[in-house]
């Protein structure tokens, strides 16, 4: 095409200082840990130990885990309000199949893990084919999954095998495996965003559903495969619960999804899809973790976490709005 | 020209960023006439109306409305002033009926300060009597046609006091006969001592309703005389900066085979059926009035709105009949009308935007090829001369007609047989569209079918083999390059009378 390439345009592109103002939320989010981090060290001569830091990155892992199946949806230009919900049956059905048995291992977590998958993929179908709006289905599949969690036990029930039991303590030299297994699970979720097809879908479903379709896009696929993902986390992280409690406890998840939406929140991720990634949600997860450990060190009800928790997340949000002005 | 004009706008200048788009323009008009302002795609109108109307600033020069200084106007001064602007997107609520809307944020109210709504209903009845408009001011604006609505703005103006009165491009979004009255109704204004600045680059308007005329093109004016005094010729020149027969790149070879052939195609938007052939080599042009059916005849041929009926083959093969993404398999392209909500994603990388409809190429398991890619998009670059600083800028911060040429670059990376462009150069400035048509026309050369729908007649009879022209939802008319002429056009669009042509 050289009569194209022979009459080059001289006013290409408005030259705009874009890196800093992308990024400006992971910054300063980061920057929120740093600044957290001295301070809590200052104050208690117990926050900078090895065990302190790991038990908070450990403890990490279970918010990790959802916020990471949440962020995905969330930049579908989704939400999945049922993740809580499905942690909670996972933790029950897990620990009721287990049962206490090693030989049972493998069966509680497939079919936990299938679980998962099934409720994302009834998700994904109702939000696709039958067209309701993700934040209806997934509030009425929370309402649903409660409630049959709760006509199975109100009590904690069933055991997790010794064995399994014992992955929530094992470490590789000082590391906690969980810490481990957090690290890996966001290396492969920015792998997913950034390397993968599916990845640039999902930017490009949640950044413009209309754009995406008329390039060419299954949009119906790439969407269900989401919510999939997200409530195949979600059970994941109820197997983990399993794992550090040793039984089926109904209490557990409750508010996990609210949590981990915030964490996302924090990290920068818009909710109005198209735009985020997980190193910013890895951010907010951290900084809540933190948030509630320095808090413990210095003896502070957990009522006044939560409430700390809402001002820290209208305020960073507040914060990221004027940076990117 | 004794009296002070009404407006006069001095020594204009405005930048964004970098880009200067307006440099010293002085624009005036006279009280009580229609004054037409004329120039391409990012000439620098709407620039220069929107610092009228408040919403930008000017970096220099100064304003002086009915004998008053302004340095620059806030957007409510404007109004205040009796500035009133209509855009093509009509500021209406879709849910509130005419009265409603005419007197949103002025609602009249009686003395326990409660809206009077018997007042506000017998002043729109007589604002719009007054402009010669039968509409109910309890009627809701969603259920009016567009050229209702645009009455209701012009209302809307009138009962704001305007003396003067913006119509940003009124003729985009109008039918044949709805221009008719729109004309009526601006001459019932001018009468009434209003001052209308006309917008527009279909020069038969112009020369029917304006007195005056104001040529930008490149953000300065290039000429200010009385309509009376100046060809049409003479005009296009003005405005694209060079002779006619110069910006059309010529074909040199010959159509050949049929690639697509559509059948008595139907849609839900598209009711009645269309046929037409697409060969290669060729550059079928689709002219018509906007909301005759045109963009509809694309989504139909995309898949983006499902088939109801009719076939579609696409060398030989049946294309089925309700994704885009069948059509793209098959061989199918769309650069659609309007780039930033349908073609693009302005927030994301001009990486993605690229490769998005090829990753099924650049991928292995899933897994993106990372050189391949950087390799497709460093071609895409050098082949339609894409001026960037890097491929991971965000879309949004390219020109129009770089993000065009990012548009066609993601479609060329699937090798389609026949693409459809729906208002290629649309919000592309001058330099870029030469580009645009070079690239069709390069596209035809190497045997690609192209149907171009474009509201620019220009464009059309220079860019087009052949010639469809639509009218209210059909295909009433087919022009050879010869056959083919403005009047012609504008007859067949407007009235659907297929007077005197012959199928080729």
């Amino acid at each position: 095409m050289s009569a194209v390439a022979s009459s080059p345009s001289k006013r290409g592109y408005l030259r705009v200082p874009h890196g800093l103002r992308r990024h400006a939320s992971t910054l300063i989010v980061y920057g929120l840990i740093l600044a957290l981090g001295v301070y809590a060290s200052l104050l208690s001569p117990n926050f900078l130990t090895e065990r302190n830091i790991f038990n908070v990155l450990r403890t990490a892992a279970f918010l990790g885990t959802v916020a990471i199946g949440e962020t995905l949806v969330i930049i579908s230009g989704g939400i999945d309000l049922s993740a809580g919900s499905v942690i909670k049956l996972a933790v029950l059905m897990s620990a009721i199949l287990m049962d206490g048995k090693p030989e049972n291992i493998a069966v509680a977590i497939a079919a936990t893990l299938a679980m998962g998958a099934v409720v994302g993929l009834i998700n994904g179908l109702l939000i696709t084919k039958a067209r309701i709006a993700p934040f209806i289905v997934t509030l009425g599949a929370y309402s649903i999954l409660r409630g049959v969690s709760y006509t199975v036990t109100t009590k904690p029930v069933g055991r997790a095998a010794p064995g399994f039991l014992r992955l929530y303590d094992l470490k590789l030299g000082p590391v906690p495996l969980l810490v481990i297994f957090l690290a890996l699970l966001i290396g492969a979720g920015i792998f997913v965003l950034r390397r993968t097809a599916f990845g640039r879908y999902l930017y490009a479903v949640g950044g413009n559903e209309q754009v995406a379709r008329l390039s060419g896009i299954r949009v119906d696929p790439v969407k269900i495969g989401v919510y999939m993902l997200c409530s195949t986390l979600a059970a994941l992280t109820g197997l983990l619960y399993l794992a550090r409690s040793g039984v089926g406890d109904p209490v557990v998840g409750e508010g996990a999804e609210l949590q981990a939406i915030t964490a996302v929140i924090l990290g920068g991720t818009s909710l109005f899809g198209g735009q985020g990634g997980l190193v910013g949600t890895l951010g907010g997860v951290l900084l809540m973790g933190l948030t509630n450990n320095v808090l413990v060190l210095l003896n502070v009800s957990s009522w006044y976490q939560e409430l700390l928790q809402g001002l820290i997340i209208v305020g960073a949000v507040a914060l990221y709005k004027q940076k990117r002005q | 020209m004794t009296d002070p004009p009404i407006l006069e706008m001095r020594n204009i200048s405005k930048a964004f960023g970098g880009v200067q788009a307006l440099r010293d323009v002085s624009f005036s008009c006279r009280k009580g006439k229609v004054h037409a302002l004329l120039g391409e795609n990012g000439a620098g109108k709407s620039t220069l109306i929107k610092i009228l109307a408040g919403a930008y600033q000017a970096d220099s020069g100064e304003i002086v409305f009915k004998a008053q200084r302004h340095a620059g106007f806030s957007a409510r001064e404007a109004i205040a002033t009796g500035i009133s602007i209509i855009y093509q997107e009509l500021n209406l609520i879709q849910f509130m009926t005419v009265a409603e809307n005419i007197f949103l944020g002025r609602e009249p109210r009686n003395r326990f300060g409660i809206i009077d709504a018997r007042r506000m209903a017998r002043e729109s009845a007589e604002l719009l009597h007054q402009l010669g408009v039968r509409l109910s001011p309890s009627a809701y604006i969603g259920d009016l046609t567009v050229a209702s609505q645009q009455m209701v703005e012009i209302a809307k103006a009138l009962s704001q006091n305007a003396d003067l009165i913006v119509m940003d491009e009124p003729s985009a979004i109008l039918a044949g006969h709805e221009l008719e009255s729109l004309f009526a109704t601006i001459r019932a204004l001018v009468r009434r001592g209003v001052t209308i600045v006309y917008i527009s680059h279909r020069l038969n308007e112009i020369f029917e309703i304006a007195d005056d005329v104001t040529v930008l093109k490149d953000g300065r004016v290039v000429s200010v005389q009385p309509i009376s005094e100046v060809s049409r010729a003479r005009l296009i020149q003005m405005m694209v900066g060079r002779p006619l027969e110069e910006i059309f790149p010529h074909a040199t070879r010959s159509r050949g085979a049929a690639v697509l052939t559509a059948t008595d195609v139907t849609t839900e938007r598209l009711p009645y059926p269309a046929s037409l052939t697409l060969y290669e080599g060729e550059i079928l042009g689709l002219a018509g009035m906007v909301g005759a059916g045109r963009t509809e005849v694309a989504r139909a041929l995309f898949g983006a709105d499902p088939r109801r009926t009719g076939k579609i083959l696409l060398r030989d093969k049946a294309v089925p009949p309700s994704s885009p993404r069948d059509a793209v398999e098959a061989g199918l392209a769309l650069v659609p009308e309007d780039r930033k909500t349908q073609g693009l994603f302005l927030e994301q990388s001009i990486r993605s935007n690229i490769t998005l409809s090829s990753l099924d190429k650049l991928t292995r398991f899933g897994v993106i090829q990372r050189g391949a890619e950087t390799e497709t998009i460093a071609q895409a670059q050098r082949e339609l001369s894409i001026s960037m600083a890097s491929p991971e800028l965000e879309a949004q911060h390219l020109s129009g007609g770089n993000q065009q040429k990012v548009v066609l670059a993601k479609w060329l990376q699937t090798s389609p047989s026949a693409i459809i462009f729906d208002e290629p150069t649309r919000g592309v400035d001058v330099g870029a569209k030469f580009e645009i048509y070079q690239i069709m026309r390069e596209l035809a050369e190497r045997g690609v079918a192209i149907l171009m729908i474009s509201s620019d007649l220009v464009e059309i009879l220079g860019m087009s083999d052949r010639i469809l022209v639509m009218h209210e939802g059909r295909i009433v008319g087919e022009l050879s390059r010869e056959q083919a002429s403005e009047e012609r056009i504008i007859e067949l669009a407007t009235t659907g009378a297929a007077a005197e042509t012959e199928p080729a």
